[in-house]
């Protein structure tokens, strides 16, 4: 995609060559690796198999794919053909959704965290393990959050690629202006300081947020104060939501409070669909950012980069969250050790690396912390240091048809509609009903 | 009001019974001011439809520093007209382009000219169960497109005799991935037929009766007694057709997995991921998408705004 210009062409140059480093170190590694796929001579893996991805999309994601990371799986894999088929996240549950019904399955599928026990449940996606893909060999590359969002019911069935994160950040030059040297430390913190950067005009008129949470999707922003207050979204065994208990009855109204009493943002102030984060332009002091708050910036404010610090939101838990994207096989897939060989190879360090720096988005690899890329990128390397804290949305396999009803009851109580206890409790009977059911 | 009092030989004006001059100023006047308010409100109507469009392209122009700046800048400070070369670089848009022409171009064709036919048929001829299919079609207006979905792509998944399936529909793709499935499904609506319909509807029965009388076939009296004198029609359904599909894009994505199928709409997506969005190429992308609809308009507009206002569409 032309939107780097250059110096994407740049590093996609160098990634490349640590691409092949990387092919050759897993090479290596994978002599001792028990995977059925890696261990079976890639000339007699065969088949023609399909890729569904919502990433590698436009003209710079398709050329990484197709012009160099594919070239290099050939080689491996000589009588092994992928097509591709690219689709966008908005409408990736549809295209998986009409290939399951109609049984036109691709063979490797890539989807989002807490899209998969969905997937495993119905039995759409294989257990990658059967294949040698075990969770003690993903635990020796991946922290244990992250091989959890491939697992359900002790089988394998996702590798992770990459992930998006979502923490505090903060101006610090607004912070110092205000006189503070450091972000919030704990919650009452975050609310003395919010108050104080924030800024109105004569006319009250809100000028600056002192803690933006309304430029993300707000189920998103209530899931990272969820886990900043210690809480999860669901119980052990995913068979009963927990969101609504005490933690979350408390980082609802935090951030109602926020809004509502302390006044340190306003509806209708930011929205994810905004031409640009306030944080970027000085319009928050504070607040809930994705990681690739700093691709943006390099492109709209460099200057600012400087100031943005991240920071895990501190509460009785670490408020840090994470998403991302993993690759399954189909459990229908005609040809499931070409898939498999072909899923490894995606998440093995040079094309996850790839495929993560062209999206500026997070490895899930931890031996790529020290890599070129994370170093130069303050919010990506923030996040692989802190992905041991990081929590998941998603749990039962009901998680994709429950996950829109959060937005509503988070957004009720912002809006000072109803209690922070009602709405969890009315969503929690929701959620309930689904899994029961 | 004094314009509207009637002016009758019982009723003359009052200027004369009294005798006095009549204030000839009074009409010219209030009909000029009158004509100055309702130009005011229209221009402001205008406006307020077309600042949304003047952002779009002047956003396009725009870098995105400048997209960051706050308070938002209206008029670019530089105008960096690369956007647009590097938004078409983004995505084989030549081949969107192309795709989406020849899909937009055949549903409109398809519509014309078997949408005007069922039209015609509901409207002029009677025959048994015609009111039963009447409300069949609008009951159809009432289904929302995301339910049928999965229904329209199992027919064409299992579409028999193509893409290797057997006389079953089994054992292949169908027209999955095919410009049958692009072209066929959403072809003809069920809207089309009902305007269609009622423009046949509002012509006058004499001239099918006279036509008759000369000896003229049904599909003479369609083709050349009641067609040509609803070219609105055709350009209004024409128009929306064309329009609808030049818009599509899930469809298109869902029943396609080449490249070579994929349609404007799905280009334009690369500038939308989950989290970021390049509102600055996104605007360029959509400008240039805008061009042939504005275009069609432009050439269309005289018959379209007939078709509108003889339909009473808003």
């Amino acid at each position: 995609m032309m939107i780097r210009n250059s110096p994407t062409r740049v590093r996609v140059g160098a990634i490349s060559a640590v691409a092949a480093l990387a092919l050759g170190l897993s090479a290596c590694g994978s002599e001792s690796d028990s995977s059925a796929a890696t261990t079976s001579d890639p000339d007699e893996v065969t088949g023609d198999i399909t890729l569904l991805t919502p990433i590698f999309e436009g003209t710079e994601g398709q050329k990484l794919l197709e012009d160099e990371l594919l070239p290099q799986f050939y080689e491996e894999y000589p009588n092994v053909s992928v097509s591709v088929d690219y689709t966008t996240y908005g409408n990736l549950n549809e295209k998986l959704t009409t290939a399951a019904v109609s049984g036109a399955v691709p063979d490797v599928m890539l989807m989002g965290v807490g899209w998969i026990e969905g997937f495993a449940d119905r039995g759409l996606i294989a257990d990658l393990s059967e294949l040698g893909l075990t969770e003690e060999k993903l635990l020796e590359s991946y922290t244990p959050a992250i091989v959890d969002a491939g697992t359900w019911n002790d089988g394998v069935y996702a590798v992770p690629i990459m992930l998006d994160t979502r923490f505090g950040v903060a101006r610090m030059d607004l912070l110092e202006e205000a006189g503070y040297d450091s972000p919030p430390q704990n919650w009452d913190e975050l609310v003395e300081m919010s108050k104080a950067l924030t800024v109105r005009d004569s006319d009250g008129t809100l000028e600056r947020a002192g803690f933006d949470m309304l430029s993300l999707d707000s189920r998103q922003a209530f899931e990272t104060m969820l886990f900043s207050a210690g809480g999860d979204l669901f119980n052990e065994d995913d068979t009963a939501p927990t969101f609504n208990e005490d933690p979350g009855v408390d980082a609802l109204q935090l951030m109602s409070d926020l809004i509502n009493v302390h006044e340190v943002e306003e509806i209708g102030f930011s929205s994810p669909d905004a031409a640009v984060n306030p944080l970027l332009n000085g319009r928050a002091a504070m607040g809930i950012a994705h990681n690739n708050l700093w691709t943006q910036g390099l492109e709209a404010a460099p200057e600012v980069l400087d100031d943005l610090e991240p920071f895990v939101i501190q509460g009785e838990g670490e408020g840090m969250f994470f998403g991302g994207t993993l690759a399954t096989r189909s459990a229908t897939s005609q040809s499931p050790e070409a898939a498999q060989a072909f899923l490894e190879f995606l998440a093995s360090p040079g094309p996850a690396l790839a495929a993560n720096e062209q999206r500026g988005n997070v490895p899930a690899l931890s031996e790529l912390l020290d890599s070129e890329y994370v170093q130069s990128n303050g919010f990506v390397q923030f996040a692989m240091e802190n992905l041991d804290v990081a929590k998941r949305e998603g749990g039962p396999a009901e998680w994709l048809e429950v996950r829109g009803d959060f937005a509503p009851a988070v957004e009720a109580t912002l809006l000072d509609q109803m209690s922070a206890e009602d709405s969890l409790n009315d969503l929690a009977g929701l959620v309930q009903t689904a899994i029961d059911r | 009001m004094a314009l509207t009092t009637p002016r009758t030989t019982q009723n003359p004006p009052l200027a004369a019974v009294v005798g006095k001059t009549p204030p000839r100023q009074h009409r010219p006047n209030a009909r000029s001011r009158n004509k100055v308010i309702l130009n005011v409100a229209l221009a402001l109507g205008s406006l307020t439809m077309v600042i949304p469009f003047i952002w779009m392209i002047f956003t396009s122009v725009e870098s995105p520093a400048e997209l960051a700046q706050f308070p938002p800048t209206f008029f670019p400070q530089e105008w960096h007209w690369s956007n647009y070369s590097e938004a078409l670089d983004a995505a084989p848009f030549d081949v969107y382009f192309r795709n989406s022409f020849i899909i937009a171009t055949g549903h409109t064709l398809i519509t014309l000219v078997l949408g005007s036919m069922a039209g015609y048929s509901l409207a002029r001829i009677r025959f048994r169960g015609r009111e039963i299919v009447f409300i069949s079609l609008v009951a159809m207006l009432m289904i929302p497109t995301y339910t049928k979905i999965v229904p329209q792509f199992l027919i064409v998944k299992f579409m028999p005799l193509f893409g290797g399936n057997d006389i079953l529909g089994q054992g292949g793709t169908g027209w999955l991935n095919t410009w049958w499935a692009l072209l066929i499904p959403g072809g003809l609506s069920a809207t089309s037929i009902f305007l269609f319909r009622q423009f046949y509807l509002s012509l006058p029965k004499e001239l099918e009766e006279a036509a008759r009388l000369d000896g003229l076939s049904e599909f003479r009296i369609f083709a050349q007694i009641y067609t040509p004198l609803i070219k609105p029609a055709i350009a209004t359904v024409g128009l929306l057709t064309f329009q609808e599909s030049w818009n599509n894009f899930l469809w298109p994505l869902l029943v396609t997995t080449s490249d070579e199928l994929r349609v404007i709409q799905v280009g334009l997506a690369v500038f939308q991921q989950l989290d970021n969005t390049s509102w600055h190429y996104l605007m360029a992308g959509t400008t240039l998408a805008t061009v042939p609809m504005v275009l069609l308009f432009v050439f269309a507009q005289k018959y379209f705004i007939q078709g509108f206002t003889n339909a009473g569409i808003k």
